[in-house]
């Protein structure tokens, strides 16, 4: 028997790009462990070697691209010193970011209707959604940016509607540009927060 | 199909179909169970879908007319005036259990073949089109009978309730907020636009029919 190699922190990340990929185009139940191989270029036992379970590779794959949202966004947030200009950024990230992996996002809340392990890890992700809105209208209020409004429910309302508004982006509905939804947002937020928000610096890239 | 009969047992399929999509979930469904729910053989879903994809694409458009004809024809008729009314339409967006907790499953799988699947977009396309044109003449008869301010606008309205309906629904249907909640806030989201008032009516009866059967 070979030794292990040490190279984990280099497979891993590709291997669950690869799973992305598959589920992306035939589905988390269509997925199959020779079909996220080949994807990735090795064999099948190969992929198993780092994953215990088809089940953990395929469910690892689902939320890593969520993670990744959500750290790529809190390096940027960390960048910005105004709430207001922190808000207009999530509003940004929200309406563009319900593209490129609406199918994982929604893969995952639909499997979520019948699988408690990925209710639970999808609780998670909202929550981490959550709060990430949450902490940025607790800190506007301290800098005196934003009126006074339960930062928790309007946590909850804003990832309810940038939500709701992926789905019609993600169907490519005419009606539903991305300047709609920022537009339909801002709105919302504005009046909830009593403010007016800057014009966000930039979109994911 | 102009053989009564053999357009029966089409719909039966359609039918069976949609219910195997609701419980098993899209990617799941399989010919044999549909069959077997239908009370008709295998061989008879290939005589009416030559393929799997056929047959899924059939049924989702046969659930989408469905349920687009349940949400936008029940919830009127009984309410007294435009506040009530737009409470009425609200809660048929709102994943309450019974039907329109087994509409909203369907619902989210829908969503889910449509992004991967982009000749079923337009048939989304055409059911948002039809909620939002029914969200917003109610809308805007309430404006014209100055039951709402004269100033809102009755189609962005209409897309941020549809929106939080949407949002809060799949967060309810999923176990992580109470529905009576999720009421209440998707109705305040419209409260400051139209000038309603600040709790909704209560929901009209027939909406909480099946609420005892399940938590």
């Amino acid at each position: 028997m070979s030794p292990r190699p040490r190279l984990d922190h280099v497979r891993r990340p590709e291997l669950l790009q690869a799973a992305a990929n598959v589920i992306r185009r035939r589905g988390l139940v269509n997925a199959r462990v020779t079909d996220v191989a080949e994807e990735a270029g090795t064999s099948a036992p190969s992929v198993l070697y780092y994953f215990s379970s088809k089940a953990e590779l395929l469910n690892e794959a689902l939320t890593s691209a969520e993670e990744r949202f959500y750290e790529e966004l809190a390096v940027r947030l960390e960048g910005v010193e105004s709430a207001l200009e922190q808000l207009a950024l999530i509003v940004e990230w929200g309406a563009a970011g319900g593209d490129y992996d609406a199918a994982l996002w929604m893969e995952l809340w639909a499997q979520a209707l019948r699988d408690p392990e990925l209710a639970a890890t999808r609780a998670e992700l909202d929550g981490r959604w959550r709060r990430t809105i949450a902490d940025v209208v607790s800190y506007g209020q301290e800098r005196g940016e934003f009126g006074p409004t339960d930062p928790e429910r309007f946590a909850v309302l804003m990832g309810s509607l940038l939500d709701g508004l992926s789905v019609q982006i993600a169907l490519r509905d005419a009606e539903v540009t991305p300047a709609r939804v920022r537009e339909l947002a801002v709105t919302l937020a504005e009046r909830e927060l009593a403010c007016t928000l800057p014009e966000a610096a930039g979109a994911p890239g | 199909m102009s053989d009564p009969a053999e357009r029966g047992a089409r719909e039966r399929i359609l039918a069976a179909a949609v219910d195997r999509i609701a419980s098993d979930g899209i990617d799941d469904m399989r010919i044999a169970r549909v069959a077997t729910q239908a009370g008709v053989s295998t061989s008879l879903v290939h005589y009416h879908f030559e393929t799997r994809e056929a047959l899924l694409a059939e049924a989702l458009e046969y659930s989408y007319e469905l349920t687009g004809d349940v949400r936008i024809g029940e919830g009127e008729g009984e309410a007294a005036d435009h506040v009530e009314r737009l409470a009425g339409l609200m809660d048929q967006f709102l994943p309450y259990p019974g039907h329109l907790q087994k509409d909203w499953i369907l619902y989210v799988e829908l969503w889910l073949r449509a992004v991967r699947h982009p000749e079923l977009r337009p048939t989304g396309v055409r059911l948002y089109g039809r909620m939002r044109d029914w969200i917003a003449d109610a809308i805007a008869a309430g404006i014209d009978d100055g039951a709402f301010k004269p100033d809102a606008d009755p189609v962005r309205s209409a897309d941020r309730f549809i929106a939080l309906a949407d949002g809060y629904g799949v967060r309810v249907l999923i176990g992580d907020l109470d529905i009576d909640y999720a009421r209440r806030e998707v109705w305040a989201g419209l409260v400051h636009e139209l000038g309603l008032p600040a709790e909704p009516p209560p929901p009209l009866d027939g909406v909480h029919e099946h609420a005892g059967s399940q938590t």
